[in-house]
């Protein structure tokens, strides 16, 4: 398999698919726990706040959100910024990217930061308080570490299904590896040698990450 | 979490109500739009006029549209040309070999990109190249990444709801292709009972149907495989772009034994009117302007001349 000389070009496309992933998935673990905690929390709008978000997120495809978010959101940019005389203020792509990716994942996240909240004994917080812990130190060093080993297995699957979702970002004109790979591929007239090379650079991403969530669950005690 | 299924309720009834207060932001002002230009019809007529060669103040004239009552969006080019330090931003898609493609480097270049520039040379502004893939093209334009499209955007009425066209500056004949020595004839009468291969929902669907009622049309997902089963035998002649023949059959190995079955096919009615750059709808000054300058370049040979680059015979069609 040949790649004619795009290879170099369709390396720096994997690394752009590899920061927009780690950085979206920060976006996306931070938004999900802070998500699961409103969702429960004992604050009546904390709860509503977090349940519509997740109930809209999770109901709308990627891709249309990605454009409604992308394309919409800088239209009614746009039409502010007239409305008050200021210039066009363009949205940069890797930022929007990273954001709407996040965003979008963050709900994913959110149940699975639930459920492994869920998951401790509700004894182990009020032993915690019992002693004196304020909620962040309990929530640090009870709360956390527990919940991480009920939260890994469906991170690492959300991580998964994320970083193939990347290659949505393609549409608001970035420039990640599926989006090099399919222009490459069409101009050339060899599709198939591309989407391979693309498939080969995502099965190495996932590969390493399986075996880096491995370590992290022994880390945090599944393994036994 | 009794009442969560309550909640839940109540959360997708503020869904849908968010979603069409969504879509009215969305669609009102389109609807506006249209309805205070009721016809574009000043985009024929320097079509008919055959040198219309330094006619941009002309050209101007008409596209009075001071009906600017409150909403109408304000054109980022008043003047029709970029502010002094101001770059024309064009997107192009990079995957339409000949006409837009990417090198190794993942520079652009092709057909779309020279005529680009050569426009860009002879109204002397500045412009820069945008990638863009196909299907955020049209929002992009409208959310203003870019100013113009040149990627052999056809110019179709369902587009034009939303965007706006230059003239053509390019329109590709369509062409039958058989067997050699098929002893077939590209009329009515003799493709009368035989099989014309055609994609779906193109152009040439269209054409096959309106000129060979007689065959028997077949439709495929893709030019692709239209080709492959004439290869094989299956289907007697199949017609599309003379360019994405050309380069996608007879001049590949497999297509070694096939050839041209008769000349260049046009049809207003069906093949509309070829592939134009693309602007916003308040940018109308704009579109005078390039349409103007593909006017000039047809005119002075800078056109050809880009042409001949990629193609052995008249891509530019009838005027």
């Amino acid at each position: 398999m040949s790649l004619h000389g795009y290879g170099p070009h369709l390396l720096s496309g994997a690394w752009l698919t590899v920061e927009l992933g780690l950085l979206s998935l920060l976006v996306a673990a931070l938004i999900g726990m802070f998500s699961a905690l409103a969702k429960l929390s004992s604050i009546t709008l904390l709860r509503f706040a977090a349940q519509f978000y997740t109930t809209l997120i999770r109901g709308i495809p990627d891709l249309v959100l990605m454009l409604i978010i992308f394309y919409g959101g800088q239209i009614a940019l746009n039409q502010a910024s007239e409305a008050l005389g200021w210039g066009y203020i363009n949205i940069n792509p890797f930022i929007a990217g990273v954001l709407t990716l996040g965003f979008i994942y963050g709900a994913y996240m959110t149940e699975t930061f639930r459920g492994a909240i869920m998951a401790v004994p509700r004894g182990q917080m009020e032993a915690a308080f019992s002693i004196g812990m304020s909620q962040k130190l309990a929530f640090r060093r009870i709360l956390f570490p527990q919940m991480m080993r009920h939260a890994l297995p469906g991170f690492g699957n959300n991580w998964l299904v994320m970083i193939k979702a990347t290659s949505l970002v393609s549409i608001i004109g970035l420039e990640d590896v599926v989006r090099i790979g399919d222009m490459a591929g069409k101009s050339l007239h060899q599709p198939f040698d591309f989407f391979l090379a693309v498939a080969l650079v995502f099965l190495a991403l996932t590969t390493v990450s399986v075996i880096l969530l491995r370590w992290a669950e022994a880390h945090y005690g599944l393994e036994a | 979490m009794k009442s969560s299924n309550k909640g839940t309720m109540l959360i997708v009834l503020l869904v849908l109500i968010a979603l069409g207060g969504l879509a009215y932001v969305y669609f009102k002002p389109q609807m506006t739009e249209m309805a205070m230009t009721p016809a574009p019809a000043p985009t024929t007529a320097p079509a008919t006029t055959p040198e219309p060669a330094a006619t941009p103040s002309t050209t101007a004239a008409p596209t009075t549209e001071p009906a600017t009552t409150a909403a109408a969006p304000t054109s980022s080019f008043p003047s029709g040309m970029p502010a002094p330090g101001q770059k024309l931003r064009i997107a192009t898609e990079g995957a339409f070999p000949p006409f837009n493609e990417i090198g190794p480097d993942g520079q652009l270049k092709g057909f779309d990109v020279d005529i680009a520039m050569a426009i860009c040379e002879e109204m002397q502004i500045e412009c820069e190249l945008v990638k863009q893939d196909w299907d955020g093209m049209i929002p992009g334009l409208l959310a203003k990444k870019y100013d113009a499209i040149v990627a052999s955007m056809s110019i179709t009425e369902e587009r034009k709801q939303k965007i706006d066209f230059t003239d053509k500056y390019y329109q590709i004949p369509g062409r039958l292709a058989a067997k050699k020595d098929s002893g077939l004839t590209d009329t009515r009468e003799g493709l009368a009972g035989k099989k014309i291969g055609v994609q779906r929902s193109t152009i040439h669907e269209c054409y096959v149907k309106k000129y060979f009622p007689d065959s028997e049309i077949v439709l495929y997902g893709t030019q692709e495989e239209a080709n492959l089963d004439l290869v094989a035998g299956r289907i007697d002649a199949t017609l599309t772009d003379r360019e994405a023949l050309d380069s996608g059959l007879l001049k590949t190995p497999q297509g070694a034994g096939f050839d041209w079955l008769g000349g260049d096919r046009d049809d207003r009615e069906c093949y509309g009117e070829g592939a134009g750059i693309a602007v916003r709808k308040e940018d109308s000054a704009l579109r005078d302007n390039l349409s103007a300058a593909i006017a000039l370049i047809r005119g002075n040979g800078k056109y050809n001349e880009v042409m001949k680059k990629y193609f052995d015979y008249d891509i530019y069609g009838s005027p």
